[in-house]
């Protein structure tokens, strides 16, 4: 985007402000300039008891005030400025999309829903105080502490982490060991693994052997490589950067080790990893700018938009919000449907069972796959799942 | 250094796939330019705002300024038509220097405050050239918040809004002092005071009559009924024929209704004109007021979390959102979520996206889709994981048939 433009445009505002600012300065101080000569002539008249026509002084003063022309000085630098106000007004107008909500349905929103979405972002967040704050305001200060209390502990593990101590966390997965055995999880090892190099760096082969007997040993059918490192490790003591596994004490571990652990917590707790606020939001931004490309296109169309049960344009997500496999039928550019699904045909390409049935008129005939010189047969096609 | 100590780390710890796919593959989102452009435009009301805020004070300082420095030349002129002493005359001129002083020290603040706000508007445009693919997920959190601020200010939960603002240091990039100005107006309308709204309307008078504003004339109807409801008609009358007179060409229809409650009094059952003494008028001519506020400001009507809701909410939909495996991670699997997005349309995509069930991640040239002979599709990855553990075995999570690797059948997705 042009936002050196832009930029540019605002310092010519800025400056035009500057100038006018220094124009009107100006302008006062020859005003008060022209009074206080007058005021001088006046009292040294006062003082020679000269006579002096009063009159005469106040109108040449009036006659000065005309020449001078205080307000007309301060005219010309004020339309310039107006004139740079204006211009980078309509550049912001240009360079931007002046109204984000031409693709918004109105509908109400449920206030409540919203507001526990938000709440239950803070303390996602780890943003406890201004959570309780929030449900506070929001009058529902009940149902803040059940859903802070579990943020809470994990928030907790995670600080005893950023201080290198894995107490907590050790804590927390050995009462949840069967959960996270279930789910597949290997946090119990790592974290096991961080403690016995911690313990191993700290220069105790004895403590280190007797923690890798004690924690370790249960993963040796699981883990060998991983274990037969570690005990590698009992080699080096006291020399571990220097040896081929000085990766283990990159700092950036703890990093990762504390991201899995989050990770796996909000796993138990039924929760996404990131905040389900951020993660919407997000998608948001990516997929207003084509929408609202189309609300331009078809500003005629605004009521239809209003009921329309699929979004008019096509949407590219980024990966991160892909949490569903989508198959768009290739040749009649429809999504799958559980009456429309995808069919594997003999060749290996995939196409919707409407196409194929269409293609072999009703599985009567054979016919060619559009993406390779093979023959299909209806019949041998076979229903994915994804 | 650190690059290479990552895979390494990476790799003595082995990261086996979980069955859970807890895992979000950790692949960098590539930069993309053209989309972060997409997005900065979307920041209309972010460079707005302040510069309205700004051009604001730099009209009203001139106003000032102008009327004081107008006063100071007709005080001249006024001098000199008039038969002064000359102790008088001194006195006066002194007076008028004084003047002089005070509207200079006046410029001075004015001019500071001005260059606060300018400052303000720099911050924001430097924000948005801040933005790049390295520090995308900061400026994506600062956005969040920013997004929350903005919400909270339009419920009028401003004490939060400001605690968020100060947690993150955000204050230049939201626009607390401005809603300031409409918290005082809204406060006043909660107490049926009309006052605070209507030095407002005289405030911004020339661009609420550009845009055909009637909020003033809704702000006199209901001080007319008030006058009604008090059975004071003859203030009453007065009033309409100093302040709702006026509108009589434009707005007709609206003002005869209201003048004939004069008849019908505050306790009257017809239906017309009972409503126009019920208590939701208030929170009728707060809601007016907001939207006058935020036209005028350059603000979007709604607030900036529903419009970003909304489309995300949107784009994330889909049926599978709606089935019992949905994933954690997808926020259409949470209740609060589904709610908000059953009015709303399902997503559209042109091309195929697949996701591995097993480690959700996705399948493409790389990490082709296969096939097991129940018809149910795993990624080459998990799939070849699964066999190295199993000898060559593959047991589908999700039906327990149990095959051989070799029975497996890629499929082409184009």
């Amino acid at each position: 985007m042009e936002l050196s433009t832009i930029k540019d445009a605002f310092d010519r505002v800025t400056k035009k402000q500057k100038l006018s600012c220094s124009k009107t300065q100006e302008a006062i101080d020859q005003i008060r300039q022209e009074i206080e000569s007058v005021l001088d002539t006046l009292q040294s008249a006062n003082n020679t008891d000269h006579e002096l026509d009063y009159k005469t002084v106040l109108n040449e003063l009036k006659a000065s005030f005309l020449l001078i022309a205080p307000l007309s000085q301060m005219e010309g630098t004020q339309k310039e400025l107006n004139v740079a106000l204006t211009k980078y007004g309509k550049l912001l107008e240009k360079h931007f999309n002046p109204d984000i909500s031409k693709a918004y349905r109105n509908i109400d929103i449920d206030r409540h829903t919203l507001n526990q979405i938000i709440a239950n972002h803070f303390y996602h967040q780890g943003l406890f105080e201004i959570g309780d704050h929030f449900m506070s305001v929001v009058g529902e200060p009940e149902s803040a502490a059940i859903m802070k209390f579990p943020f809470v502990e994990m928030y907790q593990i995670l600080e005893a982490m950023q201080n290198q101590n894995l107490e907590p966390a050790l804590n927390w997965a050995s009462t949840n060991g069967d959960k996270l055995a279930q789910s597949g999880s290997d946090i119990v090892l790592k974290l096991h693994s961080m403690q016995f190099v911690k313990v191993l760096q700290n220069g105790s082969r004895e403590e280190a052997l007797h923690y890798a007997r004690m924690h370790l040993s249960p993963f040796a059918t699981s883990h060998m490589t991983d274990i037969q490192k570690l005990m590698g490790c009992l080699l080096w003591t006291g020399k571990l950067d220097r040896s081929p596994y000085h990766a283990l004490l990159s700092p950036s571990n703890w990093d990762k080790l504390a991201e899995e652990l989050k990770r796996q917590f909000c796993n138990l707790l039924g929760q996404s990893y990131n905040s389900p606020l951020s993660v919407t939001v997000a998608a948001g931004v990516q997929v207003l700018p084509p929408l609202l490309k189309f609300m331009n296109v078809m500003a005629g169309k605004k009521n239809e938009w209003q009921s329309m049960n699929q979004l008019p344009v096509p949407v590219e997500l980024d990966r991160e919000f892909q949490f569903h496999s989508i198959f768009v039928c290739p040749v009649s550019k429809e999504q799958a449907t559980e009456d429309n699904p995808p069919m594997l045909m003999s060749c290996g390409h995939v196409l919707c069972k409407q196409s194929i049935l269409k293609m072999s008129k009703n599985s009567t005939k054979v016919f060619k796959c559009p993406y390779c010189p093979f023959d299909i047969d209806a019949a041998q096609c076979k229903q994915l799942y994804f | 250094m650190e690059m290479d100590s990552l895979p390494n780390g990476n790799n003595t710890s082995g990261t086996p796939i979980s069955a859970t796919a807890t895992a979000n593959p950790a692949q960098p989102p590539s930069s993309n330019l053209p989309q972060l452009t997409e997005s900065l435009k979307l920041e209309h009301q972010f460079l707005r705002v302040p510069f309205e805020y700004y051009k604001k004070t730099l009209r009203a300082n001139h106003r000032a300024v102008e009327k004081e420095m107008s006063a100071v030349i007709s005080g001249v002129n006024e001098a000199a038509a008039t038969d002064l002493s000359p102790d008088d005359a001194v006195n006066h001129l002194n007076s008028l220097v004084s003047r002089l002083q005070g509207l200079k020290r006046k410029l001075e603040e004015g001019s500071r405050a001005e260059h606060l706000q300018a400052q303000k508007c720099r911050v924001r445009l430097d924000h948005l050239e801040s933005a790049d693919a390295e520090n995308m997920s900061e400026w994506n959190n600062t956005r969040m918040k920013r997004i929350l601020v903005d919400y909270m200010l339009r419920m009028s939960y401003y004490d939060t809004a400001v605690k968020l603002a100060e947690s993150s240091n955000l204050q230049d990039l939201v626009d607390i002092d401005v809603f300031q100005e409409a918290k005082k107006v809204i406060d006043a309308l909660q107490n049926k005071d009309v006052a605070p709204a209507l030095a407002w309307c005289a405030d911004n008078k020339s661009r609420l009559k550009k845009s055909k504003s009637k909020l003033e004339f809704q702000l006199r109807l209901q001080e007319f009924i008030e006058l009604v409801r008090a059975q004071n008609n003859l203030r009453a009358i007065t009033y309409a024929r100093k302040y709702l007179a006026p509108w009589g060409a434009t707005h007709m229809k609206e003002l005869q209704r209201v003048i004939a409650t004069l008849a019908f009094k505050r306790d009257t059952e017809c239906a017309t004109y009972k409503v126009l003494f019920e208590a939701k008028q208030w929170d009728y001519l707060v809601d007016q007021f907001k939207q006058e506020f935020c036209k005028l400001y350059g603000m979007t009507l709604e607030p900036l979390l529903n419009i970003y809701l909304q489309a995300g909410l949107s784009a994330l939909k889909t049926p599978y959102c709606y089935e019992d495996d949905c994933t954690k991670e997808d926020p259409l699997s949470q209740e609060a979520f589904r709610t908000l997005a059953m009015p709303l349309p399902y997503s559209k995509q042109h091309h195929s996206k697949l996701v591995c069930y097993i480690t959700k991640e996705l399948m493409d040239t790389e990490n082709p889709p296969q096939v097991l002979p129940n018809g149910y599709v795993y990624s080459t990855k998990a799939l070849e994981e699964m066999a190295k553990k199993n000898n060559g075995t593959i047991i589908c999570p999700r039906t327990g048939l149990v095959c051989s690797y070799t029975e497996l059948v890629k499929a082409y997705i184009s």
